[in-house]
């Protein structure tokens, strides 16, 4: 080859090869309003978006598997956890395990918290080719064998969501401010659970746990279903 | 050295290695941050850090680069530079420039994109040192007689440096257009310009230490930059399988990133013959281990452990993950962090009119560089795959998965430190050849 074919070569591979990407690109921007509703990214979640630029929140989290790997991937955040629990969890992000990494206080305010979920909310409905994938196998919550109907699943995302964890423990997993909840299910029935989940105080008045009036009466239920299977 | 101009580089050279070192200080912060709870969480916490980080990597690199290019473009366009002034003043700027950013990032004063940390004000502020220099280097070019496909090649790369990162500088709404245009950035310098600057200083030092035919060096030159760009711009469709663009990227990009090895294939072929045939005794071999070192690490790291994930069915599970780390190291150490030392190691010395120079501690920093940055990345690489298997393969929860990972950060700091030992060297080689008397 020719020293000048080989510059034709280069000269009309790379403008071929950008015309294609440009066009590509043109391509891709009409595909974004449907696969990224942008009917619904509002001011709010625009507002959102400036709050995670403004704490650097990106350098530790990925988005969409984009930014550091220090801590878990944000694009499905709002549907695994739920808002209550990134409401809670935001305001006061300390994990109760001290050998644990764990996540600086950022002090946010009550509206940059607000805008921040509806951020999270908007990311969550973006159409990312079925990323992140389901795993093979979900590892269970606990070590006993539970039979996993509706409810029970229900009343598990209930426990994962409002963050149980940081206090109880399930089969080993979890805080040790609360009782152990592994067994539960063979010392307390489904009544006496819901009762102590809406109001704590009426059952010991000397507990330091939280009550839960966000709770809806149906989460209430499956919660208690979930923690009276546990045998 | 021919030209008296081209003294201006040393001093981009020394705070390039300078960098360089600072930037390995800051990556073993990072790493402690894995392996022990973090006593440094309320000063500089892990996204600071990490801003400081790949800034410095930037930083570094860019003086690398331009270093080398105020030493190659008055040889290669046989004149002085335009201004020797706009060199000097441009150095000052960047200087000031990248120290602004990193004590800003400790303040909190950031735009919160990843890699592209800096605010807004600093990153017009680099605009105006990319056109200093793209309006010195152009000035000095266009007095030559001869046009010369090395220069031509340079020329290009910095110029798409600089437009491409004009797309950095934007706030977007859409974060699926945000990470579009990021790409843009991230993808087609590390992809794109850079290579274009890269081939074309690895041409010039080839050309010089080799003595084989401009005709031969510059023909592989445009072949494998041809190549490197046909598969490299489309190929960043690989970065939009899953941030919210359509399907078709799976194939384009999978596609033309399956075929991104091919030019750095050739390179390692076309730089094993050139050396083969050489017309010249190579005196410096320090210069020659550099650069046959940095063709076959370029291709490991960047070709073979690119190549690895980024197949979609694969990438599926490994996005996101300590993977990229491992590639992100492998790859940037072996395309271009040994292609800068490579260029000190040919331009100081030369500088200085040095026609022999002590090379003992050059092989010491080659040897446990390479070997260093090998495991470092090889750690990672299994920390990524243990994460891939267990996060998103078995659907285990992220910090219980990091406690198994463990072992592997450990062995990436130990590697680390090893590899610190090696800059640390590098940089004392580098001061003592600068201040050396002519």
């Amino acid at each position: 080859m020719e020293r000048k074919t080989a510059r034709n070569f280069f000269i009309w591979g790379t403008a071929v090869c950008t015309a294609i990407f440009i066009w590509l690109t043109i391509d891709t921007h009409t595909t974004i309003p449907k696969r990224t509703n942008t009917d619904k990214l509002t001011d709010e979640v625009v507002r959102g978006k400036r709050v995670w630029h403004k704490y650097n929140c990106n350098d530790c989290h990925t988005i969409l598997g984009i930014g550091g790997y220090y801590s878990p991937d944000m694009t499905k955040v709002y549907s695994s956890r739920g808002e209550n629990w990134l409401r809670i969890f935001l305001k006061n992000p300390e994990s109760t395990d001290p050998q644990r990494r764990k996540m600086p206080n950022q002090k946010l305010s009550g509206d940059e918290i607000k805008n921040l979920i509806t951020f999270f909310k908007w990311v969550d409905a973006i159409d990312t080719n079925e990323w992140p994938p389901k795993p093979i196998t979900v590892a269970k919550v606990t070590g006993a064998p539970l039979e996993e109907t509706a409810q029970i699943l229900k009343g598990k995302n209930v426990y994962n969501q409002n963050r149980c964890d940081l206090c109880h423990r399930i089969g080993g997993q979890g805080g040790v401010i609360g009782p152990d909840l592994s067994h539960i299910g063979t010392k307390r029935d489904t009544k006496w659970l819901s009762n102590l989940i809406i109001n704590p105080k009426s059952i010991n008045p000397m507990t330091q746990m939280p009550a839960y009036p966000q709770l809806s009466e149906d989460e209430v239920q499956a919660l208690a279903s979930f923690l009276g299977g546990l045998k | 050295m021919v030209f008296e101009s081209q003294k201006v580089a040393s001093k981009y050279f020394v705070i390039s290695a300078v960098f360089f070192g600072l930037q390995v200080v800051v990556g073993l912060l990072l790493i402690l941050k894995y392996i022990w709870p973090d006593p440094l969480i309320g000063i500089i916490p892990f996204n600071t850090a990490r801003a400081i980080h790949t800034n410095l990597l930037v930083v570094w690199m860019i003086f690398g680069f331009m270093g080398g290019t105020y030493y190659i473009v008055p040889e290669e366009s046989g004149t002085e530079l335009y201004s020797k002034k706009l060199a000097n003043l441009q150095f000052w700027l960047l200087l000031i420039g990248g120290l602004v950013g990193v004590v800003g990032f400790l303040f909190g004063w950031t735009a919160g994109r990843p890699l592209l940390e800096l605010p807004v004000e600093l990153k017009w502020a680099i605009v105006v040192v990319a056109l200093i220099f793209i309006f010195n280097v152009f000035m000095t070019m266009i007095r030559t007689k001869k046009w010369t496909a090395i220069q031509g090649m340079l020329l290009g790369g910095i110029v798409m440096l600089a437009v491409m990162w004009l797309f950095g500088i934007p706030f977007f709404k859409n974060l699926t257009l945000d990470y579009y245009y990021w790409w843009w950035v991230i993808h087609l310098w590390v992809e794109g310009a850079w290579e274009l600057i890269a081939a074309s200083l690895m041409a010039f030092v080839l050309l010089k230490i080799t003595g084989v035919e401009r005709q031969v060096i510059e023909k592989w030159l445009y072949v494998e930059v041809a190549l490197v760009l046909i598969t490299g711009i489309i190929g960043t469709g690989h970065h939009y399988y899953w941030i919210g663009t359509p399907g078709y990227w799976l194939w384009w990009g999978g596609i033309f990133s399956a075929l991104e090895p091919v030019p750095i294939v050739l390179m390692v072929f076309d730089t094993l013959n050139h050396v083969r045939h050489k017309k010249l005794e190579i005196t410096n071999r320090l210069v020659l281990y550099w650069t046959v070192g940095c063709a076959l690490f370029h291709f490991f790291g960047a070709a073979v452990m690119g190549m690895l994930h980024t197949l979609p069915q694969v990438n599926r599970w490994t996005h996101g993950t300590q993977v990229t780390a491992s590639h992100g190291h492998l790859a940037f150490f072996g395309a271009y962090a040994m292609l800068i030392l490579t260029v000190i190691y040919y331009a100081l010395p030369a500088l200085k009119g040095l026609k022999q120079f002590n090379q003992r501690k050059g092989f010491w920093v080659f040897w446990i560089t390479v070997s260093m940055m090998l495991t470092l990345g090889l750690a990672f690489g299994v920390a990524g795959v243990i994460q891939s298997y267990m996060q998103r393969g078995l659907g285990i929860d992220f910090l219980t998965v990091q406690g198994f990972m463990k072992p592997w950060f450990i062995a990436v700091f130990i590697a680390g430190l090893g590899f610190f030992i090696g800059v640390i060297l590098f940089i004392i080689d580098v001061l003592q050849i600068a201040m050396k008397k002519e």
